[in-house]
């Protein structure tokens, strides 16, 4: 008999509407429990507790909107939160308190979630989508300047910008951008002259969501197809498809590689989890468990490998959390 | 009372007395003596005590053949004297001593020991108590001077003479009198009016005391283990001096003084000195040798002695040798110390008490602690002891087994935490804990524990909410080789008291090995744990000391942890406890047997084992291993209080897994943990755990529902939820439940079964939580409503004004359908319609409101139950059945919904109705009672087209057969089938307000029922039907009543009239006559109430 397929370490329930964002926070030291950020649909975003696998907090600051993207500055006391208000805010949790210190409003109506970077001790860049539809802008954190705007030359034709990517090559080094977008095609930013270093048409359907390594300089991206693009960066900054993962199922809501970049992990349309080789893209596992469309998938960054997780968020309201690195 | 005062006074009395004795020794002058100096005063007879002394002496001393009359009675005399005086002169004392002794025996010398001469007991008596008051009257200094070298002969004369009445005399008295002044002579006297001795005089006393030691130790240990007739007085006297003596010369302190070699002996007493022993090293070394074999002898005859006063003192005895002779008898100890550990249990309270202040001092003192050789005597006597331990545990008594215990346990408390030097020597750790394994060994030949089941869900509903107040202590366990509870509670002890000195990951870390190493020891090595963790952390232990490093939670954490995670491992947690009877039966059932109707046999008997291998040894074993981890968890729960809480998340899932499990004993003590959880994690109830905790619960219920056919016990878990919450819990589960319904849907064939049940526990709390208080109002208000509609009909046909108004009424509403309208009738049609159009929109925003989820949740199950009602098991269907009823329950106050639902049902439920199963039928019959119930008319249509023909021909062909049958007919299923039918069938008339030619049906079917060649039951069954008819239509029924049989003759009230004729006129007597005659008497009763009522009510209008 073959073995039982595998189950989730537990499932977080209680968030009572769809899961859009997770972000773990376990690099804390070991009075601190480690925690889960989730965003839901019904713009509360939650602090699991993942000791005792409960709500420690829950945030309210999205106006009952649907959060959209959760990421910490810097452990977890400083917390920013995207919501579909139009709202970027930043919280600070520190000494149990929950309060909004400062915000920024977006007024970009659509679904594109923020990207951040640490540059520098205590700077950051955070690249939005900005108002204007097919613009995206940098913002230095926490002073809040505006670093650049990023526009497409007119009649590039790319639609919204529909995810997100900032990465630099090393600490110090120049940072870049990676944005998807909605006509499929994935384009490389420079940010300070703001100009377009490659732009690489992969997918016939709006970019969902990518993530890029920068060590072997290789990225993914997934769309609403049955198809995943990975695709390289060559020395002389030009995009190009290395090669193409042909799927079962359709729709990849979103792609997430593990922080030691040897596996990655995409939330499908088909309610299932995927975990495939880096290297080679060998499919791995398929965690099945939900009962509706997974909207994403986040690797923890626990210090101690064997406590490490996945956790994935779903339509169901559920909260898969699996323990994937134990059994490879 | 001293009448003479002054020595003068004195002298005067005293001197005639005196001269008289000196002339005539005679018994009488000494007698005359006597009583004069009972008039003297103390100090008065100080100053003439030599000049008192003389004749006595003389008197004593007298010459020629003994008169021993005279000696006895100067003996007195002197004893008189020398009580109320000092001695002050060392010569005085020695010729006296000396006197004393030659009464009694030959003068010293050289040779075997002299024994006392052919005395009378009375004589020796008086002799030996004068030698006391002698030793007493004393001086220190005087007394002293005994002890010097040149007196050693006289001392060893007056001290083996004195052994030698001890231990030969017959007389009682005369032996502890000699043992008293043996007692005396060592200066360890009771009375306290000696001075404090220095050390240099101590140290004199022992060294001549140390010539001795070797008679004197062996003549006393013979005496104390002789024969025990000689009463404990003796024994108790001789083991004082005893120790008193053994105490005194091998003192440490003394030893201590010693020098190395012994010194040149000097001058003219060399002579003497060569006498007296030199206690060097060596000579210790010897003596403690030969005395380790006297004391083990005299500890294990004393410590099983009958009287308790003899083993109290050799508690004392080893008190005052563990004080004082550490070092030097230390070889002694492995026998002392027994003795004062096995006695810490003694019967006796006194013994026992004494025995515990004994070891707290030893433990205080930290003798142990401090003394690296008594610690390896202790661990080299537990080892031996562990050895042994099994070999007892099968030999002895329970006494015996309890004795041996208390001694292992006695061991360990004095090790305390020197009993780490034990537990890291691998061999006595493999020792101990074997020997806790065999000992432990349980008795799983109890068929009972097997047997005992928790029956339906449904019974067992009440049953367990009152279990859940009941505080969880411990199963009583049966073990092989111990019956006695207190046995038990020793090891306990020895478990915690291990724990609490012991190296807690040692031990778990070890016992957690015996664990997984064998089968056999598993449950005996799960006891230990638990007790070793709840040792540790201090619960019910009793202890001498405490331990030296308090606890660190964290460790105490991190055992309970590893030790849960074992406990709870699938292959230590899902054992066989049951040849799932379940499944088994299944088969049967199909095969369907006459005898299944019995009801009870129906719901799971124990087969015999299909499978050989599972014996009912090995099912007894796994059920007492779970119900052991089981109070394993309760007691972790108790040692960490509030910090259980973490551990919920993977504790409090399996816990209720057992607490649904089907076997009595596992459930029980499940709910046992779950009480002791609550209390340790300080949850008000079993309730309030299960509530606060749901996210816990419905995590592992889903993610085992994933796996369904490998881990059945997921819906056992919800079941248990369900069993002990309330309503508040249904918001938190409704996920789960719907797990559970999307599960069912993806395996109706396998797993159905398990899946009814947990459907039938939900449906089940949900009628307990929602049910009656709802669905009975509208019932009661229908109940009304039909009542007095029957009263107004019946109103309408009495009065003449009501006739008049419904002619009226007629009139008017012919009028109104011709299109006359009355300016009147106007306002009223116009009223009319608002009504007309709330109603429906009324019922419209029914339907459209979203129904509470325990409707909702009733109505998915009753639509899943549809697709079971035709599933092949006739369990399954019977099951279903059960559901759906209760299903209609709860979705009943929802008409709305209902009814769709019934409409579905139907189908299926007319199948099981028409063809099936009989045992299906009664059931299925009963599903309409209660469907007919809740929806009323809806049903009527199809009842009566689907159904009535049916169960009519049924009764009618039945009918005959139970016309002729005997009383066991009773028992059989077609009997219950006809019962069920004739009792239903009247109130379903009445609910579905058949029309009248199904009434006609029914009452035809049933008429042949009121027979009297009808089993009793079925009559009152008809009759019932009948009853329930005469509410429906009283008038026709009476005419079918009159046409069997009519008891009267209606004359009618006027002669144009035609006489009125029914067919049972005149009839003769026959099988129906009663039942029929019965019902009209009813009947009557019946109209003339409501005809009371209707004029009642009529009157004050």
């Amino acid at each position: 008999m073959a073995a039982p397929p595998p189950d989730p370490q537990f499932v977080l329930r209680g968030t009572s509407a769809a899961v859009h964002t997770l972000h773990f926070s376990c690099g804390g030291q070991e009075p601190d429990v480690p925690v889960l950020f989730s965003g839901s649909e019904n713009g509360l975003i939650h602090v699991w507790n993942l000791k005792t696998h409960r709500v420690d907090k829950a945030l309210d600051g999205h106006g009952r909107k649907s959060v959209c993207w959760v990421e910490t500055m810097d452990g977890k006391d400083r917390l920013l939160s995207q919501g579909r208000d139009q709202k970027i805010c930043l919280w600070d949790l520190a000494e149990g308190r929950a309060s909004v210190t400062d915000s920024v409003f977006t007024e970009n109506v659509g679904f594109c979630r923020c990207s951040l970077l640490k540059v520098a001790e205590g700077r950051w860049l955070m690249a939005m989508a900005a108002k204007a539809l097919d613009e995206v802008q940098v913002l230095e954190l926490p002073s809040k300047t505006s670093v650049c705007t990023l526009k497409p030359e007119a009649g590039a034709k790319l639609g919204m910008p529909m995810c997100l990517k900032l990465w630099q090559i090393n600490c110090g080094s120049q940072p870049l951008l990676l944005a998807g977008y909605e006509n499929g095609s994935v384009v490389l930013w420079n940010l300070s002259m703001g100009k377009v270093l490659s732009q690489l048409f992969c997918h016939q359907e709006p970019v969902m969501s990518l993530d890029f390594d920068s060590e072997k300089a290789k990225g993914i991206s997934g769309s609403s197809e049955r198809v995943l693009s990975i695709w390289s960066l060559n020395e002389q900054q030009n995009l190009q498809v290395h090669t193409t993962h042909r799927l079962v199922n359709s729709g990849i809501s979103d792609i997430t590689i593990r922080p030691d970049k040897k596996i990655l992990a995409t939330a499908g349309w088909d309610h299932r989890i995927r975990v495939f080789g880096w290297k080679k893209m060998k499919p791995l596992a398929v965690l099945d468990y939900h009962t509706a469309t997974v909207h994403c998938v986040s690797f923890s960054d626990h210090k101690n490998p064997s406590e490490r997780l996945l956790a994935a968020g779903s339509k169901d309201h559920r909260i898969s959390i699996w323990s994937i690195y134990t059994q490879t | 009372m001293a009448v003479f005062d002054t020595p003068r006074e004195a002298f005067g009395a005293l001197r005639p007395a005196c001269v008289r004795l000196t002339q005539a020794q005679t018994a009488e002058n000494v007698a005359l003596l006597r009583a004069r100096l009972a008039a003297v005063g103390a100090a008065a007879l100080q100053e003439l005590q030599e000049y008192v002394l003389y004749p006595l002496r003389l008197a004593l001393a007298s010459p020629g053949p003994r008169r021993e009359r005279l000696a006895q009675s100067a003996a007195r005399g002197l004893a008189a004297v020398l009580g109320a005086t000092r001695l002050r002169g060392p010569e005085l004392l020695r010729e006296l001593l000396a006197e004393l002794c030659a009464c009694l025996g030959t003068p010293p010398a050289p040779g075997p020991a002299p024994g006392p001469g052919p005395a009378s007991e009375e004589l020796k008596l008086a002799v030996v108590e004068a030698l006391h008051a002698l030793i007493h009257s004393a001086d220190g200094d005087v007394i002293l001077s005994l002890y010097r070298p040149p007196a050693l002969h006289l001392l060893g004369f007056a001290v083996s003479l004195l052994l030698g009445l001890a231990e030969r005399e017959r007389a009682r008295q005369v032996k502890i009198s000699a043992l008293k002044c043996l007692q005396a002579l060592v200066l360890r006297c009771e009375c306290c009016q000696h001075r404090q001795l220095r050390e240099d005089e101590e140290q004199q006393c022992g060294d001549s005391f140390a010539s001795f030691l070797p008679g004197v130790a062996l003549a006393l240990s013979r005496v104390i283990t002789a024969d025990i007739k000689q009463g404990h007085a003796t024994t108790v006297a001789a083991l004082r001096v005893f120790y008193q003596v053994v105490g005194l010369v091998m003192a440490d302190e003394q030893l201590a003084r010693i020098p190395e070699n012994k010194e040149k002996p000097s001058g003219e007493q060399s002579e003497v000195s060569k006498l007296v022993v030199h206690r060097g090293p060596d000579w210790s070394k010897n003596t403690a040798e030969k005395l380790s074999l006297l004391l083990h002898k005299i500890v294990e005859r004393s410590s099983v002695h009958s009287h308790w006063k003899v083993r109290l003192e050799l508690v004392e005895l080893v008190h005052h040798l563990v004080r004082n002779c550490r070092q030097s008898l230390v070889d002694s100890f492995t026998h002392l110390l027994k003795a004062v550990v096995g006695l810490v249990n003694d019967e006796n309270s006194e013994v026992q008490s004494r025995c515990n202040e004994v070891l707290q001092h030893i433990a205080e003192q930290q003798l142990v602690a401090h003394n690296r050789a008594l610690a390896d005597v202790l661990s080299e006597n537990l080892h031996s002891l562990a050895t042994a331990l099994p070999r007892l545990m099968n030999s002895q008594d329970d006494t015996g087994k309890f004795a041996t215990l208390s001694l292992l346990l006695g061991y360990l408390k004095l090790l305390g935490p020197k009993v780490n030097i034990v537990l890291n020597s691998a061999s006595h750790l493999h020792r101990l804990s074997k020997a806790l394994m065999q000992v432990l060994e349980l008795d799983v030949t109890d068929v009972k524990i097997v047997e005992d089941r928790r029956w339906g869900s449904g019974s067992g509903y009440e049953g367990s909410l009152q279990h859940g107040v009941q505080k969880g202590g411990c199963q009583k366990k049966y073990f092989r080789f111990f019956a006695e509870e207190k046995v038990f509670q020793l090891l306990q002890q020895v478990c915690r008291v291990l724990g609490y000195y012991g190296n807690l990951y040692l031990l778990v870390d070890h016992f957690l090995g015996l664990y997984s190493e064998s089968a056999v020891y598993r449950k005996q090595a799960a006891m230990v744990l638990n007790e070793l963790i709840a040792g540790a952390a201090g619960v019910g232990v009793d202890v001498l000391q405490e331990r030296e490093v308090p606890l660190d939670r964290d460790d105490i954490k991190g055992a309970i942890t590893s030790v849960l995670d074992e406990y709870t491992d699938q292959a230590n947690w899902y054992l066989v406890t049951s040849i799932d009877a379940e499944e088994a039966s299944h088969e049967l059932s199909v095969n369907h047997s006459g005898l299944a109707a019995l009801p009870g046999a129906a719901c799971g008997s124990v087969l015999p084992p299909p499978d050989p291998r599972v014996t009912t040894r090995t099912m007894n074993s796994n059920i007492w291993q779970i119900c052991i981890q089981l109070e394993g968890v309760g007691c972790f729960a108790t040692v960490l209080g509030k910090e259980f809480r973490l551990l919920l998340l993977s504790a409090l899932y399996p816990v209720l897994e057992k607490a649904g499990d089907k076997t009595l004993l596992i459930s029980e003590t499940a709910m046992g943990t779950l009480v002791d959880i609550c209390e340790a994690c300080s949850y008000d109830s079993v309730q309030c755990l299960i509530n606060e905790n749901s996210d816990y619960l419905v995590n592992g219920i889903s993610l085992n529902l994933r796996h369904v056919a490998h881990r059945p016990h997921a819906s056992q878990v919800l079941d248990t939820m369900l069993r002990h919450s309330d309503a508040s819990l249904l918001p938190l589960v409704e996920d789960v439940i719907q797990d559970v319904l999307s599960t069912l849907d993806q395996s109706y064939n396998h797993q159905a079964s398990t899946f009814l049940g947990v459907l039938h526990s939900l449906m089940a709390a949900l009628v307990k939580w929602f049910g009656p208080s709802r669905s009975e109002e509208p019932q009661r208000r229908q109940a009304a409503e039909r009542q007095s509609g029957t009263l107004g009909q019946v109103q309408a046909a009495i009065t003449g004004q009501e006739v008049e108004q419904f002619f009226l009424d007629y009139v008017r509403q012919k009028q109104v359908a011709e299109g006359n309208l009355s300016d009147s009738g106007d306002e009223e049609a116009d009223e009319v319609p608002p009504v007309a159009k709330l109603e429906p929109s009324n019922s419209d925003t029914e339907g459209e409101t979203p129904l509470p989820s325990h409707a909702q949740l009733a109505k998915d199950v009753m639509g899943r139950c549809i697709h079971l009602l035709s599933d092949r098991s006739l369990r399954v269907r019977l099951k279903v059945l059960d559901v759906l009823e209760l299903c209609v329950t709860v979705l009943h106050p929802h008409r709305n919904h209902l009814l769709p639902m019934a409409h579905r049902v139907w189908p299926a439920l007319v199948t099981r109705l028409i063809s099936d199963d009989p045992l299906a039928v009664l059931r299925a019959f009963k599903v309409l009672c209660t469907l007919a119930q809740k929806c009323g008319d809806f049903l009527r249509q199809r009842f009566s087209k689907d159904v009535l023909p049916k169960l009519t021909s049924s009764l009618l062909s039945q009918a005959p057969a139970s016309a002729r049958a005997g009383p066991v007919y009773s028992h059989t299923l077609a009997f219950k089938l006809q019962l069920a039918v004739l009792q239903g069938l009247g109130s379903l008339c009445e609910k579905l307000d058949m029309g009248e030619s199904d009434l006609n049906k029914v009452a035809d079917a049933c008429l042949i029922y009121l027979s009297a060649k009808q089993p009793m039951k079925l009559q009152e069954a008809a009759q019932s039907v009948f009853l329930h008819l005469m509410h429906v239509d009283p008038d026709s029924t009476w005419l079918l009543l009159n046409e069997v049989c009519c008891p009267q003759l209606y004359e009618p009230p006027h002669a144009s009239l035609q006489p009125v004729k029914l067919r049972g006129m005149g009839r003769p007597r026959n099988e129906f006559t009663d039942n029929v005659l019965l019902l009209l008497e009813k009947l009557q009763q019946q109209e003339s109430r409501v005809l009371q009522a209707g004029t009642q009510e009529a009157s004050p209008a």
